[in-house]
């Protein structure tokens, strides 16, 4: 610590006698400048929801912000309130919770900014409201009757959506500013809400962390094991290649029987053997798997954004996507970073055997998608600077 | 087991209660358990403020996540502890004390001074009253939080003491030449109390005050009283410090200032008795009376400037008698098997 006064000599010297007039030691100093309340910058609150025990691109999406806050200088805080969307009046509920709560100020000092995210956070008020949409409920909006979700089967399911749509149109726009997290989620705001959004691009966690390495045989596919990202689409399109292509999946299943299914499949079509299931893999491992595929396969149901596609970017790797797949859209150029496929088992196959059979120009693919990734300039400060402008 | 702890809090603002949630996720998880926090956050005013809040967490759905289920939920703070759930363990914190015990406080209370304070008041008490009950278990932070609780609510709750954050690291170095006051400074901690009785204190007693202020009216307030009192070269004011620098302050300090109005529980006490240091309290100081035996491990003043400045006097002239008081309290501290170990075993049973 290195205080003055904090020496022991200097209790040595006291031992045994009493303290008092000038035997005392220079008292210490009343430090006038630390009384001063320091300049933190603003202070920010950042409003999400959170799924307990769930952990995924929204969360690391959120701590990334808070970081690049608190490195310009602010502080900054996220609040996450706990969010369950079954049965659909849960939603009603908590959308009211949001309403009811007021980040407006802490003891009497103003919260200069609230940042919201997801719904229904951003519905909290807040007189500096900024919303950075990452998706709305998409259950209510482009995922209603969609195979995979549920909302439009309850009894009240038709009431629900109705009353998501009428808060995000009248109180999304009560906010100063509203971008979204891609073009993607602004288009969607745009033509269900008709209120328009500025799309505002953030960097993968550790973005400079990833590099390239010579590719080897295997495309690679990161993501969850997730009937919306498509697993099973990519296994039976492995049958249908005529090259003897490769794929390593990595991520955790989230749904073990959509899990159990892809298994079956890769079995029944007798590509077990060139299929490789790596489970959750470490940052690190994850890294060294983008540097070493010769491309990497992203091929989801409307993505809002997906990281994955700007990680296979930095490793400078080209990318296999379809196109239905949303946000991917907005970062690969067909036949120029990459390949955009219909969403078909033929098409995907012959994406695969196409890169599989030219590697030269798959490697060219690559550096290309690293190219526009740089000229895109997407970077935390920049994000920082627009939510705060 | 899947638990959840849910606590409220105000955003920017971390204290002792915030230490303790954050460290009993970790007991959680020490003992096997997959354990997260639920932070809902709080503002108090104006009184319609409170009502609103307390319905936001009646409104929360925590009974299961992705169609699994949540095994526990243990509630800390108010509101945080409303919010509803099958299997729920309440471990008070405190309840909402402007409602309670510190209603006509002349400094603390504030919902006495709104036209609605009285109607808020009843709805915080009907809604503790009817709702704790629904919990399957009810401990609470201290002896002084359960008295209370049965005082205003007629409700049992047990006292459940928990260890300091990093109670292994406390410990003796010597007695220097200064008192050792860290909290936050705010009101009912009375940096004010120690202030004036700093400046009629016989012999030329120090205070360092460590620990930041909840607002910088609070902070103005201290600065103005140190100055009008002509005490700046008896008191060093460190504002924030770092724990292994709160460790070394105990470690070398004569003694400790702890005289908040009925505090909950105060790990400052215990983190004195760890460092093997004489407290010096107030007998309206709550929590920390429950620990600090009169004239053994330590002096209980009355909550007069007159009163604390005789007990500093007393501690700062009997350099022998205080180390002895404090080693007394590192005995008194062993003896009562604080562990975080005890706290789970409990709160999950």
């Amino acid at each position: 610590m290195g205080r003055p006064g904090l020496q022991p000599s200097r209790c040595a010297r006291q031992s045994g006698g009493r303290v008092g007039g000038p035997e005392v030691d220079p008292p210490p100093h009343f430090r006038h400048k630390t009384l001063m309340p320091k300049s933190h910058g603003l202070r920010i609150l950042i409003a999400t929801v959170r799924v307990p025990f769930v952990q995924g691109g929204a969360e690391i999406h959120a701590e990334g912000l808070r970081r690049a806050l608190r490195e310009a200088g602010h502080q900054a805080e996220i609040i996450a309130i706990p969010f369950k969307w079954y049965p659909p009046e849960r939603i009603l509920d908590q959308m009211l919770a949001c309403r009811l709560l007021d980040l407006s100020e802490t003891v009497g000092v103003a919260v200069d900014r609230l940042i919201g995210l997801k719904f229904p956070a951003y519905l909290i008020p807040h007189p500096r409201k900024v919303i950075w949409l990452l998706h709305q409920h998409r259950q209510a909006y482009d995922l209603w009757q969609h195979p995979l979700n549920d909302l439009h089967r309850y009894p009240n399911g038709d009431e629900v959506r109705a009353a998501i749509h009428r808060a995000d149109c009248e109180l999304i726009p009560q906010a100063r500013h509203v971008f979204a997290n891609s073009r993607n989620v602004a288009g969607r705001l745009q033509t269900f809400c008709g209120v328009q959004a500025a799309p505002l691009y953030h960097p993968p966690q550790d973005a400079a962390r990833f590099y390239t390495r010579p590719a080897e045989d295997f495309l690679y596919f990161p993501s969850r094991i997730n009937p919306l990202k498509r697993q099973d689409l990519v296994l039976e399109a492995l049958a249908q290649t005529r090259l003897p292509v490769r794929v390593y999946f990595s991520g955790s299943a989230e749904e073990p029987a959509f899990e159990r299914k892809c298994v079956a499949l890769a079995r029944k079509n007798g590509c077990a053997d060139r299929v490789q299931w790596l489970g959750s893999v470490s940052e690190e491992e994850k890294r060294d798997l983008y540097a070493r595929s010769l491309g990497v396969l992203f091929p989801p149901v409307d993505e809002d954004y997906g990281y994955i596609t700007l990680e296979a970017m930095l490793a400078q790797k080209p990318v296999i996507t379809c196109k239905d797949s949303g946000g991917p859209l907005e970062f690969v150029v067909h036949h120029q970073t990459g390949i955009v496929a219909e969403p078909t088992l033929e098409a995907l196959a012959a994406a695969m055997d196409s890169l599989w059979e030219d590697r030269e120009r798959a490697r060219q693919w690559g550096d290309a998608g690293r190219q526009r990734y740089d000229d895109l300039d997407i970077d935390w400060s920049h994000v920082v600077e627009k939510l705060l402008a | 087991m899947k638990v959840l702890v849910v606590t409220s809090g105000v955003p920017f603002i971390r204290g002792g209660a915030e230490i303790l949630a954050d460290n009993l996720c970790q007991a959680l998880s020490a003992a096997g358990h997959t354990a997260e926090l639920i932070f809902i956050p709080f503002k108090h005013y104006p009184p319609s403020r409170i009502p609103e809040h307390m319905l936001a967490c009646r409104l929360l759905d925590l009974t299961e996540t992705c169609g699994v289920r949540i095994d526990r939920v243990i509630g800390l703070k108010f509101p945080a502890y409303l919010t509803p759930h099958p299997n729920k363990v309440i471990w008070l914190l405190h309840q909402h004390r402007t409602a309670y015990e510190l209603w006509d406080h002349p400094m603390a209370g504030d919902l006495i001074h709104h036209p609605d304070g009285p109607v808020v008041r009843e709805a915080i008490r009907q809604a503790d009253r009817e709702l704790i009950p629904e919990a399957k278990a009810v401990y609470t932070l201290s002896e002084n939080v359960s008295d209370r609780l049965r005082r205003f609510c007629g409700i049992a709750g047990e006292p459940l003491y928990n260890p300091p954050a990093h109670a292994a690291l406390f410990h003796n170095n010597f007695a220097g030449d200064y008192f050792f006051f860290p909290s936050r400074v705010t009101g009912v901690k009375r940096q004010l109390l120690v202030i004036e009785a700093l400046a009629r204190c016989q012999e030329r007693t120090l205070v360092r005050f460590a620990g930041e202020a909840d607002s910088p009216r609070e902070l103005a307030a201290c600065v103005d009283a140190i100055r009008q009192l002509k005490v700046e070269d008896r008191v060093e004011w460190l504002g924030w410090i770092s724990e292994e620098q709160k460790r070394e302050l105990y470690a070398n300090c004569l003694g400790v200032l702890f005289p908040p109005v009925d505090e909950d529980y105060g790990y400052v006490t215990l983190e004195a008795m760890l460092s093997s240091k004489p407290v010096i309290t107030c007998a309206d100081s709550g929590g920390p009376l429950e620990f600090v035996v009169d004239r053994q491990t330590g002096l209980v003043a009355a909550p007069t400037p007159e009163s604390l400045a005789r007990a500093m006097d007393a501690l700062w002239a009997d350099r022998r008698g205080a180390a002895a008081k404090g080693e007394a309290g590192r005995a008194r501290y062993e003896g009562l098997k604080i562990s975080w170990e005890n706290v789970v075993e409990k709160l999950l049973c």
